[in-house]
């Protein structure tokens, strides 16, 4: 039985390398030859491509649960997070694997940099990996918004705020990030095509356009080859790419498992209590703004980070020697340039991180009166039966954008007496229980959420 | 066993495992969803003097049910046939491929515009495509009141 599957097996295989030539192609990318004493060091670029592996699958997972319209991005992420099985874990990976991916680029970018393996003829694979890492950066800052909750809404309004600071340009380019006048469904929309289509057709291109220079150049190897034969990448490096891949991904899997992803509460415009701040990747330009009020602004949001992203572009134009050591004299003031940036993004994460401003314990007005009244309404009654961003029971219909299905008459007279409205309710009347000023207000209130 | 082989074997086991915990997350989230099942509730349908005993009488019931993240109000066309003191519910929905029959006065039968499917008034196939009669809905008559469970 075993022998007639696998000699089957062995047919087919044979069949389809005939057809495809797989074989020869395999052995190619397997057989690649490895300078001597290529080590641990060389397996960052393997871990990158596992996160991104991980962030690709986990966010197929997703994109079939969530919703982007600002009305039920928020509820399909709860969803996700509540009902969905294993759907906290799988927005557990996607998220902390971001996290994950950051640092994995960043370290990946420091190998490469401390070993001198962008200069000449490497210099496009370098700039290939640097645009990755604006891309993965972009995959952040776009993945930010989707959930649609108090950091979302607020982090993209200070991002857009950003660009706009552009000299000459800056308002075009708000616009264009906002889709419109006012952060919205729009601004949804474009920002969850830019994070699903748009950023993972060019990550993919740039990482098939590495992959290929890095097999045409090999890689660059120790900075002090050992003597003798090269060895071969499968399996002698393999080994070693998979073990820290593994490594990697059981620690991804630890935190997603031990710290649920946070999700805040549904974006609200008009709550002035509420206090943004960006992930920690981000945390480092959040902090630099203190530092540049008013008019110099623009040194922080565009000077700065464009003098580094100059930098790292033109490093391998620069740094022309032949030297790779990062201690050498001719690479001494790059690898000082580099170690300086590094420093200056470590100091102001770790300011950022500490400098938390105290949470509000002013009550600001956020509510109307009827806001005020139907809150006491359905926090005593409404909450057993009808959800109200996220929280309260499921016998009744979800309230939270009620008003975008109900107006105001249908909604009083539901809530004065549902059989009235209805043929069938589970309702009970509340005409004899609540005050018709108190109906009126809840009315009022359930009709203005949109 | 050979040092390379060891090495291979060890390769596959760990790309395996993890491929396996990634599609474990992935395929248990994208899959289990499928299997759930909207759970029924009796509806209001007609009162029972209003029906004329042996013509199917449509009415729509309408359902608050979950969909996914949201909640929608779905209606159902539901035939109710009086036979005497007793009403029997079918669901509107042909059995062959799912489309929406309809009550014809005219040739008292039921009709599916899709294929040709044909009931009798009691559900059972006439005519055409139809595998098996019309679904059966559970009734219960209160105070003159038919409730349907849907």
């Amino acid at each position: 039985m075993f022998a007639r599957a696998r000699s089957l097996a062995a047919r087919s295989a044979e069949w389809l390398d005939s057809r495809t030539g797989y074989r020869a192609l395999l052995d190619s990318a397997l057989r690649e030859p490895l300078p001597r004493g290529t080590g641990w060091f060389f397996t960052t670029g393997s871990v990158i491509t596992l996160l991104v592996g991980v962030q690709f699958v986990t966010g197929i997972g997703l994109s079939m649960y969530y919703l982007p319209a600002p009305a039920l991005a928020h509820d399909s992420v709860r969803f996700i997070m509540t009902v969905v099985p294993l759907g906290w874990l799988l927005r557990g990976l996607h998220f902390w694997g971001a996290s994950f991916l950051v640092v994995a680029a960043i370290v990946h970018m420091l190998r490469v940099f401390m070993f001198g393996s962008y200069k000449a003829p490497r210099e496009i694979t370098w700039l290939s990996g640097v645009l990755m890492l604006l891309m993965i950066l972009g995959f952040a800052l776009s993945g930010y918004l989707l959930p649609w909750d108090q950091k979302a809404y607020w982090a993209t309004t200070v991002t857009i705020n950003v660009a706009k600071s552009t000299p000459l340009v800056g308002e075009y380019v708000a616009d264009i990030m906002r889709g419109g006048p006012d952060l919205g469904a729009l601004t949804l929309g474009r920002w969850f095509s830019a994070h699903v289509f748009l950023l993972p057709i060019t990550l993919v291109s740039l990482i098939a356009a590495h992959i290929a220079l890095m097999r045409k150049h090999g890689i660059s190897g120790p900075l002090h080859p050992e003597p003798g034969p090269a060895t071969t990448f499968f399996p002698w490096h393999v080994i070693k790419d998979t073990v820290m891949m593994a490594g990697v991904f059981a620690s991804l899997v630890t935190i997603a498992v031990l710290f649920r992803a946070p999700l805040d509460e549904v974006a609200n415009p008009a709550d002035a209590s509420y206090v943004p701040r960006p992930e920690w990747y981000f945390l480092s330009l959040f902090q630099l703004l203190k530092y540049f009020p008013g008019p110099l602004e623009p040194i922080a949001t565009m000077v700065v980070p464009g003098v580094v992203i100059g930098f790292l572009l033109l490093v391998p134009f620069l740094d022309r020697a032949a030297d790779r050591h990062p201690f050498s004299r001719s690479r001494r003031a790059f690898t000082a340039v580099f170690v300086a940036i590094g420093i200056g993004v470590g100091a102001l994460t770790a300011v950022g991180l500490s400098d938390r401003p105290r949470e509000s314990t002013v009550v600001t007005n956020t509510f109307d009166d009827d806001a005020a009244v139907a809150k006491d309404i359905y926090d005593t009654v409404c909450f057993a039966c009808h959800k109200l961003g996220g929280d309260g029971g499921t016998v009744g219909p979800n309230l939270t954008h009620v008003g975008s299905r109900r107006d105001y008459d249908k909604l009083r007279a539901i809530i004065a007496d549902p059989l009235a409205a209805y043929d069938e309710s589970v309702m009970p009347p509340f005409e004899d229980k609540l005050s018709a000023d108190q109906i009126n207000a809840l009315a009022r209130y359930l009709a203005s959420l949109k | 066993m050979h040092r390379r082989t060891v090495l291979v074997r060890l390769i596959q086991s760990i790309h395996a495992l993890m491929g396996a915990t990634l599609a474990f997350v992935v395929g248990g989230a994208a899959v289990a969803p499928s299997f759930t099942r909207r759970p029924s509730s009796w509806r209001r349908a007609a009162d029972l003097s209003g029906l004329e005993d042996g013509t199917p009488k449509p009415v729509s019931l309408r359902i608050v049910r979950s969909d996914g993240a949201t909640e929608l109000i779905d209606r159902r066309i539901v035939y109710l046939v009086r036979s005497g003191d007793s009403v029997r519910a079918l669901d509107s929905t042909c059995t062959h491929l799912g489309c929406r029959t309809r009550f014809n006065p005219d040739l008292k039968r039921i009709e599916c515009p899709c294929h040709g499917g044909m009931y009798d008034v009691t559900g059972r196939v006439i005519g055409g495509p139809p595998p098996s009669p019309l679904q059966t809905l559970p009734t219960r008559i209160e105070n003159d009141r038919v409730l349907v469970e849907i």
